[in-house]
């Protein structure tokens, strides 16, 4: 974490099985004085809907400690392409890159 | 001849004719002898015979014999009288007194052997009686013929009637005696000697005192008395013949005893004494016969009385050694009891209820600890030594069989002693419940077995039965793409758990981990070993992807924990996409490795020594291989290649000749001709083998199980990717299919109504370039899912070509197509 970003790296598989317990290590992990929250998925090998659901449900419970969400995924990604196919797109600006910004900006901005 | 022959009437005439003459002429000359006797005149006899030959002969042949004796009476009268009516007359009269003498002696039941007191008084009395009659005829004869004076009437007639008794009494039972006295068979040279002697003494003493002028004639009275007590009438009757003969012959010739006197004087004194002569003789011998009859009665009876005594003794005896052989036989069965009791551990026992009798067998003595009958039983006492927790059960069980009823067989019930010394056995009962005629219990009886071993060895045999299943997997875990086969052959020789063992685990990132091992030793430990060994390295297989590390964890468990165990291992983790595989080997038998070629190798890298005498959890060494889809991977245990005296290679060089004379069949039948083929009938060792062959997807179709459970999703999906892979999809439309059938398998094992448990069906087939997956489970989905569901449905939709959902009684079954190569995505995005 770099200032109020909190960068989260989802590597493997993403299902059913695991979907649940992720969500809460994710939001265990999130410091509260961050003020965004970025999920990386370039090393995510596998992510149906059960991973879709999450990253929405992590979405909203972060906005509501006033945390924002970012995804990010490389373009060429297969990943990406489902999220962009299950309407992720629409609720969380996907990304391709986490850019320089993101990793200088400095903790406690508003 | 015998008497009763004599006795009948023979009415043949020539017999009777016969009988006739003779009568006739023994009369006719005992007349004439017995006239040279006369005293008075020519024809008055003292003693006159022919009338005793009379009564004989009407007793033995019947009145019938009459005329042959009044002829021959009529012929000696007739020249001895002045008229032949006088000569009739007297013959008459001769006739008739013996005819009458031998009638009244019939009528009173005369015996012929006289051997009755009562049959020589009949003969005394009838004799003399009867033969007034010849002698009144007689004399009045004479009288009546002139032959002599009236006045000497009374003289002829006393001595006509004395000479015709006289005849009688004498002659009579002489003839008799000759005629009916049986002669005693062997009667021995001394007593015919003594006969004749005593007979000549006779003789001699009746002349001797017959010529003495002194009246010393009653000396033969007890030389008769001899003779009737020696010979009885056989020899009395002949000597009072002779002593009446020689007397009336003295008289007649006037001898010196007779010498003086007047005639009757002389008459009376020779009659007397022949009277007494006759009488001493009939019934001292009649009284003797008597008296020898009864002795022999006496005797005869005395003899059956001790032939009786003989006998029951006999009998006596017999039963007495029947009842000893009885007993002994008794004895012997209760030995036989007794040691079939003990070689069974089975005691027997009996409770008679009214009288609260209790009796035990000696084997239930030994059975509670106690010396047999060491005191005597109670029912009390019998229960004694039950221990608290199973009294109450005994005295439940006791006191229903106490109802009344019928003969009835009782539960069996298993019960705990703990005997004196602190022993507790384990104790089975049997009893049977007899009841009397009213129905009320009157006995039980009943066994007891000592089960104690029974129980223990039962104990122990479920013991390994359970560690045993927990050694060898039931069954082996279905991997699409992956056949596998195995066996285990346990040893012939010992029925114990062997110390082989073999296990196959689906790791989470969907490696297979393929372990064979065996562990020194047999039974209950090395099973034990076993059982924790392969617990131990299925969590170390889920850690560690290093089969190296793998065993080097289990070295340090062993070392830690089963001190001074040592167990033969190979581990590998087999990659089922690639088909690589990574194996340890710890002092095991090397894997051989078939290609589809059928040629073989054994791996001979990756070798350690055996866990338990290796140097250290870091010693051990892995290897890597390959296998390509068709060749095979052989594991086995030492038990198939080695036999005794043969050498380890041969075996080795055997199952390669094995393998490749079989290199088309399918795993089992493979894994059933290499122990065919291997295996003596003796099987020392226990055997295992496992056999593993990478099977290619891209198939017509391939069929995939899996538990209904979101942890068989990433297995799966390792398949579904190396399907993919096989039927060369590209990467972007490989993600997207793969991502729809993970939807539909999450569907199918979160959404069915009722339990998830159960399995997931997946059908995956390729058809003139188009894929088809078929997803069926055994519930129904929800019509509209909340939330992840309907988006799972509609990425399904989104990414697929079709989408078919059925949902029907049995489950619902999800139909995807695509077609490869098309891009979905691609127009997709161009068509929005």
């Amino acid at each position: 974490m770099r200032g109020g970003v909190c960068v989260l790296r989802i590597v493997g598989e993403v299902d059913i099985s695991n979907a649940r317990a992720l969500a809460e290590a994710i939001e265990g992990a999130v410091p509260n004085d961050a003020t965004e929250v970025v999920v990386d998925l370039a090393r995510t090998t596998y992510l149906d809907s059960a991973g879709v659901q999450l990253l929405i449900q992590l979405s909203e419970r972060l906005k509501a400690r006033r945390h924002e969400l970012r995804v990010v995924v490389p373009d060429g990604a297969p990943v990406r392409a489902v999220l962009e196919l299950a309407g992720l797109s629409k609720v969380i600006p996907l990304e391709s890159a986490i850019d320089s910004g993101d990793q200088a900006s400095a903790p406690g901005v508003p | 001849m015998g008497r009763r022959q004599l006795a009948s009437r023979d009415t043949s005439l020539h017999y009777l004719v016969l009988q006739a003459l003779l009568v006739g002429a023994a009369y006719y000359l005992a007349a004439r002898l017995s006239l040279r006797l006369a005293l008075i005149e020519e024809n008055v006899t003292p003693l006159w015979p022919p009338t005793g030959i009379a009564v004989v002969a009407f007793l033995v042949f019947g009145r019938r014999i009459w005329p042959a004796i009044a002829l021959a009476a009529f012929i000696v009268n007739a020249p001895i009288t002045f008229s032949p009516l006088a000569a009739a007359a007297t013959a008459a009269g001769n006739t008739v007194a013996p005819m009458v003498a031998a009638e009244l002696l019939i009528r009173v039941g005369f015996r012929k052997e006289i051997d009755r007191t009562r049959d020589a008084m009949a003969i005394v009395l009838a004799a003399p009686s009867s033969m007034l009659i010849s002698a009144t005829i007689g004399a009045g004869t004479l009288v009546l013929s002139d032959a002599i004076s009236a006045r000497d009437f009374a003289s002829a007639w006393a001595v006509w009637w004395t000479g015709d008794a006289m005849g009688v009494l004498v002659v009579a039972p002489f003839l008799l005696s000759l005629l009916y006295f049986r002669r005693r068979k062997g009667t021995s040279w001394a007593r015919r000697a003594e006969a004749c002697g005593l007979l000549l003494l006779i003789t001699l003493v009746s002349l001797a005192v017959t010529r003495t002028t002194f009246g010393l004639m009653f000396l033969v009275l007890p030389l008769l008395g001899w003779a009737a007590w020696r010979f009885q009438q056989r020899g009395s009757a002949p000597a009072a013949l002779l002593v009446s003969g020689i007397a009336t012959w003295a008289a007649v010739h006037g001898w010196d005893v007779f010498r003086d006197g007047a005639l009757f004087e002389k008459m009376l004194t020779l009659q007397a004494f022949n009277a007494t002569v006759a009488f001493t003789s009939f019934f001292f011998a009649a009284l003797v016969t008597e008296r020898m009859r009864d002795r022999d009665a006496l005797e005869q009876s005395a003899a059956l009385l001790e032939e009786r005594v003989r006998q029951r003794t006999k009998e006596l005896s017999t039963e007495i050694s029947e009842r000893r052989s009885a007993e002994k036989r008794l004895r012997q069965r209760e030995r036989q009891l007794a040691d079939a009791q003990q070689v069974a551990r089975v005691g027997s026992w009996e409770w008679l209820v009214k009288k609260d009798r209790v009796t035990w067998s000696d084997e239930m003595y030994r059975i509670h600890g106690y010396r047999p009958q060491e005191f005597p039983m109670t029912f009390e006492k019998a229960v004694e030594l039950v221990v608290p927790e199973d009294l109450e059960l005994i005295r439940q069980n006791v006191a229903a069989a106490l109802t009344p009823g019928k003969d009835r067989i009782l539960p069996t019930s298993e019960y705990r002693i703990r005997r004196t010394d602190g022993t507790e056995r384990v104790l089975r009962g049997k009893a049977a419940l007899h009841v009397d005629a009213a129905g009320e219990p009157l006995r039980l009886v009943g066994t007891v077995q000592d089960i104690t071993e029974e129980r223990r060895a039962e104990r122990l045999h479920r013991i390994a039965e359970t560690l045993q299943r927990s050694l060898l997997p039931d069954r082996l875990p279905a991997v699409p793409g992956v056949s596998m086969a195995a066996r285990y052959v346990p040893t012939s020789t010992d029925a114990d758990v062997g110390g082989d063992w073999f296990d196959v685990v689906q790791l989470p990132n969907g490696h297979l981990g393929v372990a064979i091992g065996d562990v020194a030793g047999h039974g209950l430990r090395a099973a034990s070993t076993m059982g924790q060994l392969r617990m131990a390295l299925r969590a170390y297989a889920i850690e560690e992807n290093s089969p190296a590390a793998v065993i080097g964890r289990l070295e340090l468990l062993v070392r830690t924990f089963l001190l001074s165990e040592m167990a033969t291992l190979v581990y590998l983790v087999f990659d089922p996409e690639s088909g690589a595989f990574t194996f340890a080997n710890a002092g095991h038998p090397s894997p051989l490795v078939i290609e589809a070629s059928g040629e073989s190798h054994y791996l001979a890298e990756g070798l350690s020594p055996p866990i338990g005498a290796a140097q250290g959890p870091d010693s051990f060494v892995e290897s890597s291989s390959h296998l390509s889809p068709g060749s095979t991977l052989l594991l086995f245990t030492d038990g198939l290649i080695e036999r005794r005296r043969d050498p380890i290679h041969d075996g080795l060089a055997r199952l390669r000749d094995v393998v490749a004379a079989n290199p088309d069949s399918d795993l089992d039948t493979l894994c059933e001709r290499i122990l065919a083929s291997l295996l003596a009938k003796e099987i020392s060792d226990d055997v295992a083998i496992l056999a593993l062959r990478p099977i290619s997807l891209a198939g017509s179709s391939s069929h995939i199980e899996m538990p209904a459970e979101p942890r068989a999703l990433a297995p799966l999906r390792h398949t579904l990717r190396r399907w993919l892979r096989e039927i060369d999809a590209g990467p972007q439309e490989s993600y997207e299919i793969l991502v729809a059938c993970g939807e539909a398998c999450a569907n199918a094992i979160q959404h069915p109504y009722g339990a998830a448990e159960g399995s997931l069906q997946i059908d995956l087939g390729v058809l003139a370039g188009e894929i088809e997956v078929v997803v069926r489970d055994a519930g129904r989905w929800r019509p509209s899912s909340p939330g992840n569901g309907g988006n799972g449905l509609r990425l399904m939709k989104e990414l697929m070509d079709s989408v078919e959902v059925e949902s029907g009684q049995k489950g619902t079954v999800v139909r995807l197509r695509r077609r490869l190569g098309g891009g979905v995505l691609a127009e997709r995005a161009r068509t929005n």
